[in-house]
């Protein structure tokens, strides 16, 4: 589906960016691996999926909280020269606190990583994907922003600020032929849940039509599907990926 | 290449032109075996029938009914039952368009709509499910419209038929989810098809512009949309609704 697309990937280290990675790259495109920070662990990752697949995998880092290292590295990436066709925005935290219990320091930097830093890589990458006059951006959002998360204030918040960034951007860069969604996922597998008591976690994935968590390699794929051209005539959409819940 | 479609089994109604014919074209290169649906007989699709499954080596076996006529669909599902593939995929696209305002709406138009748009796809999908949950499960996609969430003028009867189907698909989606069974509807957007033939070029155009991208959409556009959510690599996604539709 995206074999031989050049694409940007943030929020490499781990998680579903990490499984991201090794997916895109098996199905044959070039990466930028962005990293909060490179481990010896990570660039050998990037060294073996690039030798295994006989693709470019490059590890990169920025520090999300620093909007200047988030330029620092995007001059990395736009210095390579070459047509950029997918961003996927996955780097992105949350601090589960109560409403009373939040405070404006743990906001800020809440929304300086899931939203500043993602919409400041996203101008300059966007800016490549102009001069080829297509592109496609994947945000991933979460179901927290539609469906509210007691404890997910910051997060919940900030996911729906991007949701309102995809929807704005999907308009002004549609006509420069830049594809802009945002996934939703549900309950997936990685270590966000180990802060989640179990009983909740248990509720809620019994709560899927499906009945079972989700699998990182599942977000990943419909990234492919998003980044392909499979959904050429797809734009601006927010794509809940939980199993059936709402 | 990888084949999304490698060994799925798929019924697709309305295949003898536009998204349908798109659909049958995809899936068929993607690795799918299917039953294309068309109401009557004609050697033009059997030919073409013929002729994709040569091209991607692949079975596909037209199937002639009328979607109104609940016997002529119950003999098709016995020959789909009998046969050695067993079904794990369905697109409910067969659908008619029509376009008035509320007021010149007649009892006829809004109970045609429902009949083809709707109760249809309803017996049809009943069918079907009761096939899947004997093969270990499936994947149901029905094709809708924008029109059915936005509620355009002069598309009361048809859209009310469209969101019929995308409620009803979105409630099986949880009652059959258990059986590994998953339900999602696609809502095409200014698509080139006849249906727009309906539709005056000024209204056309105007629509076109007002989408993100600046055009219209193809039925191969919705075509990969809809062979997506059969395929295993939208395993999680179910109950959604997915407006392909150039962002309107």
């Amino acid at each position: 589906m995206i074999f031989g697309k050049n694409i940007v990937v943030t929020g490499a280290l781990k998680g579903i960016g990490k499984v991201a990675v090794e997916r895109f790259a098996e199905q044959g495109a070039h990466l930028w691996a962005c990293a909060n920070f490179l481990t010896p662990e990570f660039v050998s990752f990037c060294s073996e999926l690039s030798k295994k697949h006989q693709v470019r995998v490059e590890p990169l880092c920025s520090d999300f909280t620093d909007v200047e290292s988030v330029k620092l590295m995007a001059k990395q990436i736009l210095a390579a020269k070459v047509p950029i066709d997918g961003l996927v925005n996955i780097a992105g935290m949350t601090k589960d606190a109560v409403f009373h219990m939040t405070t404006a320091t743990d906001l800020l930097q809440i929304y300086q990583v899931n939203v500043v830093s993602t919409l400041v890589l996203t101008q300059l990458i966007s800016k490549n994907m102009m001069r080829q006059k297509a592109g496609s951006i994947v945000n991933v959002s979460s179901i927290a922003a539609t469906d509210g998360i007691a404890g997910q204030l910051a997060y919940a918040s900030s996911k729906a600020a991007l949701n309102g960034a995809t929807r704005t951007l999907a308009r002004e860069l549609g006509s420069y032929g830049i594809r802009v969604n945002s996934i939703a996922p549900g309950v997936i597998d990685t270590d966000m849940n180990l802060n989640v008591p179990a009983d909740i976690l248990n509720e809620r994935i019994s709560s899927t039509s499906l009945g079972r968590i989700g699998k990182p390699t599942e977000v990943a794929d419909l990234m492919c599907f998003l980044l392909s051209d499979l959904s050429s005539y797809m734009s601006g959409q927010i794509i809940r990926i939980d199993g059936g819940m709402a | 290449m990888i084949k999304l479609l490698e060994g799925k089994n798929i019924l697709i109604t309305g295949s003898n032109r536009g998204i349908g014919k798109a659909t049958v074209e995809f899936c068929a290169k993607q690795g799918a075996n299917i039953w294309a649906h068309a109401r009557s007989a004609s050697d033009d699709f059997a030919q073409f029938c013929q002729h994709v499954a040569e091209q991607h080596q692949v079975t596909i076996t037209p199937l002639y009914f009328d979607l109104r006529d609940k016997d002529q669909m119950l003999v098709a599902v016995k020959l789909i039952k009998a046969s050695p593939f067993p079904i794990n995929g369905l697109i409910n696209n067969a659908g008619i368009t029509y376009n008035a305002i509320f007021q010149m709406t007649n009892e006829h138009n809004i109970e045609q709509n429902l009949q083809v748009n709707f109760v249809s796809h309803y017996l049809m999908t009943q069918y079907i499910i009761k096939l899947m949950s004997r093969h270990g499960g499936g994947s149901i996609v029905s094709i809708a419209s924008t029109a059915a969430i936005d509620a355009n003028p002069g598309r009361s009867a048809y859209g009310s038929s469209k969101a019929a189907l995308l409620c009803a698909t979105k409630a099986l989606s949880r009652e059959v989810g258990q059986m590994n069974i998953r339900a999602n509807t696609v809502a095409p957007g200014i698509t080139q098809t006849d249906m727009l033939s309906s539709m005056s070029d000024e209204v056309i155009a105007e629509a076109a512009a007002s989408t993100a991208l600046r055009r219209c959409g193809t039925p191969q556009e919705i075509a990969s949309v809809a062979g997506y959510l059969i395929s295993d690599h939208s395993a999680y996604i179910t109950g959604q609704v997915l407006r392909v539709d150039g962002g309107m």
